[in-house]
């Protein structure tokens, strides 16, 4: 390589090298201000992200968007975005009225398989574990020994995704009325393991049949139970009411029968 | 990184020394002797195609060999990491404190990764996996084609832009707290869009495989690409490389018509050998197309160790 080619190498990279900074400058300030314009609408982002999820702004650029809790979820409630809800791109969320989160996998399993920890497991098996411990002392010799039903329904019992809130003004059990029939229709692909039935795995909603003189649905179906959300006595009416327990998993809004879900989860705030 | 290159070539050869001359026909004739089977092409392109299908099926049928996707997978149960991707997310959690939440299933896709492609070699996953690649590689037909009908002009720039690409990526994701590369990363889009079903975000693919056709050949995985960049770090000292033979060589340079980085093959042109061997540095992608094509066989897989030995 003579000298003359070698400056003109030079000249090459440094011009090119130039255009780079400058289109990674670009990009730069586009993310910044893409950034600055949604980030209001990232803390009070409307879509649940999956159990056990970090604050919103580590979970951004903790999650790689490689999919395993997608893939792992059995009754496939985990969705990525796509590019028209912004730099969440690829990141996981749970549209719960199309398929909530009701635990039937009875493992944390798309917490567990996270390998950057923004859906942070540790917390669970913490949980999880002491409440094993607790099991232990007094049960330790059962002929029917069996730590699991305690340990998952620890685990359960600290998600938070978000907080039920019921809209009083299009509630079936507001008005007074009962419900017949399946909730949402006979081709709706929902799945739901309902916990009075004892069935052990999840089943389409569009299977179950209800006839409830006031509609309890949300109550029924409810996987956590009367820690979340429980029927009360209000004005001689009987209604729903959520408690501080409640997960944010989403069932009940994904069984609730009117066309307008009359209860949603507001999200945990980051 | 170009040790050899420095050193003084080796004296031209005399004709009756050329492997055709011995053979006693016309460099033309020889040439057109071999017939190109395209063995490492069909092997290679299995590959490819193989593993990515096994990414779908996995999902779309439950399988549950290989989950998630290029960014991030698992393997009959073990972890394999992105390598970009993590140094990425590492420089960010190091600031911000997440860094101890990361898992051991972490620790060990990366180092599972390191190490395969150190044994690999260079930037072997790029044509044996990359799903970009294989689009690429067929705009890369297109773009020689329009070329030579000179309908279209060659633009190249410096092969080292990509340091400065992966530098500056780095950086923006630690001014910027977001894997900023992985919003525009094809190879992440490709892999999510085939598991996943496809989105909006393709169009950014379109863009830039009509750029490398109509622009500037392989214009993405040769100078912006830092995940590629990374490999080519991961495989310098690598077993598994190309071997040339300059004895069997006849200059033909059929083998730098075909090959994804040319300058790669710098050692084939009459008189720049240093040395009656060489092997393909880290930017050779292992893709085997000199291997295919070459007439006189001087380019060949090996495994620098286990070549002395058999």
């Amino acid at each position: 390589m003579d000298k003359n080619d070698h400056n003109l190498n030079r000249r090459q990279f440094l011009k090119s090298g130039a255009i780079a900074i400058g289109a990674l400058a670009a990009v730069g300030a586009g993310v910044g201000y893409l950034q600055k314009v949604t980030a209001e609408s990232r803390i009070n982002q409307k879509f649940l992200r999956p159990p056990g999820a970090l604050d919103e702004t580590t979970f951004i650029y903790g999650c790689i968007k490689c999919g395993l809790c997608v893939q792992i979820c059995p009754i496939q409630a985990i969705k990525l975005g796509g590019i028209k809800d912004g730099l969440a791109y690829g990141t996981p969320y749970i549209d719960v009225r199309e398929q909530a989160c009701d635990f039937s996998c009875d493992s944390m399993q798309c917490v567990e398989t996270c390998p950057t920890a923004v859906l942070y497991f540790k917390q669970f098996k913490d949980e999880g574990e002491k409440a094993i411990a607790e099991y232990d002392k007094t049960h330790r010799n059962d002929p029917d020994y069996n730590p699991f039903p305690v340990q998952i329904t620890a685990m359960k019992a600290i998600v938070k995704m978000g907080m039920a809130e019921v809209k009083p003004d299009i509630c079936l059990a507001y008005a007074g009325k009962g419900f017949k029939g399946t909730p949402r229709g006979t081709d709706f692909k929902g799945v739901n393991r309902s916990p009075y039935t004892g069935e052990a795995k999840a089943t389409p909603v569009a299977d179950k049949i209800y006839n409830e003189e006031i509609c309890n649905l949300c109550v029924k179906e409810c996987p956590i139970g009367d820690t979340a959300i429980v029927m009360e006595s209000s004005g001689g009416m009987l209604v729903p009411k959520v408690l501080s327990g409640c997960t944010g998993c989403g069932v009940c809004v994904m069984v609730c029968p009117t066309e307008e879900p009359s209860i949603i989860i507001e999200p945990i705030k980051a | 990184m170009f040790g050899n290159k420095n050193k003084t070539p080796l004296p031209v050869r005399n004709k009756e020394e050329l492997p055709h001359v011995k053979e006693g026909l016309t460099l033309k004739e020889w040439r057109s002797n071999h017939k190109n089977k395209h063995k490492w092409r069909t092997r290679r392109w299995a590959v490819l195609i193989g593993m990515n299908l096994l990414f779908f099926l996995s999902f779309f049928f439950d399988l549950s060999i290989l989950e998630g996707s290029l960014s991030g997978s698992r393997l009959l149960g073990f972890y394999l990491m992105d390598p970009f991707n993590t140094a990425q997310e590492l420089a960010i959690s190091f600031l911000t404190g997440h860094w101890p939440l990361l898992t051991m299933n972490y620790i060990i896709g990366i180092l599972t990764i390191i190490i395969f492609y150190a044994l690999m070699g260079g930037r072997s996953f790029c044509s044996w996996i990359c799903p970009y690649h294989f689009l690429a590689e067929w705009s890369e037909k297109l773009h020689n084609y329009l070329v030579k009908k000179k309908k279209i002009k060659e633009h190249t720039f410096n092969i080292s832009l990509r340091w400065v690409f992966w530098v500056g990526f780095v950086l923006l994701a630690i001014f910027t707290k977001e894997l900023v590369f992985e919003n525009l990363n094809p190879v992440g889009i490709l892999s999510r869009a085939i598991i996943y079903g496809p989105g909006l975000i393709l169009l950014w693919i379109l863009i830039l495989i009509i750029f490398e056709i109509v622009y500037s050949k392989r214009f993405w995985c040769r100078y912006v690409c830092p995940i590629g960049a990374t490999y080519s770090m991961i495989g310098h000292v690598t077993p598994v490389t190309i071997r040339f033979d300059l004895d069997k060589c006849a200059h033909c340079l059929d083998c730098q018509q075909v090959c994804l980085v040319p300058h790669e093959l710098w050692f084939v042109k009459k008189g720049a050998a240093t040395d009656v061997t060489h092997t393909t540095g880290s930017d050779c992608t292992r893709c085997g197309l000199c291997v295919d094509v070459c007439p006189g066989d001087a380019l060949k897989f090996t495994i620098k160790g286990l070549d002395k030995i058999t």
